[in-house]
């Protein structure tokens, strides 16, 4: 074989193993451990529902798919439909909160009404509260 | 004294009312698909759901953002290429107890429903019949159901290669426990 064959096929062979390689990593690209992820914004619970309640759109564009740490007083622990479970935190409104959904892996046991806690969460959104999704705890004061 | 007596039965339909409106905002809407080839799971622990027990009217409400995924990447094709979450942010569905006489609400028990209604996904609306249970517990009220639905019929569209991963019909399963809304 001439050498610039071999180069050719040394290339091709390079490239695609690189490429199932790439493949593979995205695959099995694991979602953002919130735990330990740099938050992209720090805000109260009172201070991002109201952001959410008097300008929807602006808060969507600022807010969601980004990870926020956010502190607050927890409304309630709630066990949700499987084996995750929901921590909703109050805001300066009766109607709306911020409701943070945790991982199985958590333990809801830890976690009591009026505790004051930081988590770290990907916003998903407004409903009628905001909503985070892949939470993690941060810190708690009893 | 007429006017008062007005004002009284006003206030009764009132308070009447709202002792028969039940809602949960931690609702849990799931969906699965198994094919030889792999098998897909999500769910979403934030739905907002409302039952009226007088009316038989139920309206769920969820964040396409809020379903989650065990692989990343599938979180992000559902939400980027299938939902196209940004520009259809919500799926909801508004609907109603067809067969509400055979429930009763002050009784504890599971009752057989079938809710008739609207289901709007990718901002596609489809009329739908949906069999489930009312589950009467004591301080609340439980709606479970499963259901099927076809990706196609929500102008969901999946390519050749992947389709084939993806069962044709995927499979919801929906579970709330509504607690009644009290009054200020």
């Amino acid at each position: 074989m001439k050498l610039y064959v071999k180069v050719a096929l040394f290339v091709v062979l390079v490239i695609a193993i690189g490429g199932i390689l790439a493949g593979l990593y995205l695959f099995n690209k694991k979602h953002t451990d919130t735990s330990t992820a740099k938050p992209d914004y720090l805000v109260t619970a009172t201070v991002l529902q109201k952001e959410f309640e008097d300008n929807e759109k602006n808060a969507s564009a600022k807010y969601i798919n980004k990870i926020l740490e956010v502190s607050g007083s927890i409304a309630s622990v709630t066990p949700a439909g499987n084996t995750n479970f929901n921590i909703t935190l109050k805001t300066g409104s009766d109607m709306s909160s911020v409701i943070c959904t945790f991982p199985s892996t958590g333990d809801p046991s830890k976690y009591k009404m009026g505790d004051e806690i930081t988590l770290r969460g990907e916003c998903s959104g407004y409903l009628m509260d905001v909503l985070l999704n892949n939470c993690a705890l941060v810190a708690s004061r009893k | 004294m007429k006017r008062l007596f007005f004002l009284l039965l006003f206030l009764n339909i009132i308070f009447a009312a709202n002792a028969q409106k039940f809602m949960t905002k931690n609702g849990y809407i799931g969906f699965y698909s198994k094919t030889s080839m792999e098998e897909i799971k999500a769910d979403n622990n934030q739905v907002v759901g409302a039952l009226d027990t007088s009316t038989g009217e139920m309206v769920f409400q969820a964040l396409i953002k809020s379903f989650h995924f065990d692989r990343a990447l599938m979180e992000e094709h559902f939400n980027e290429n299938y939902m196209e979450s940004d520009k259809f942010p919500k799926s909801v569905f508004k609907g109603k107890i067809t067969n509400l006489s055979s429930v009763d609400f002050a009784k504890s028990g599971t009752y057989d429903v079938t809710v008739e209604g609207d289901l709007t996904i990718h901002d596609i609306t489809n009329k739908v019949s949906i069999k489930g249970t009312i589950e009467v517990i004591s301080g609340g009220i439980n709606a479970n159901s499963k259901f099927n639905i076809i990706p196609e019929d929500y102008k969901i569209n999946i390519p050749g290669v992947v389709r084939e991963k993806i069962n044709k019909n995927l499979e919801v399963t929906v579970t709330m426990k509504y607690s009644p809304i009290t009054n200020k």
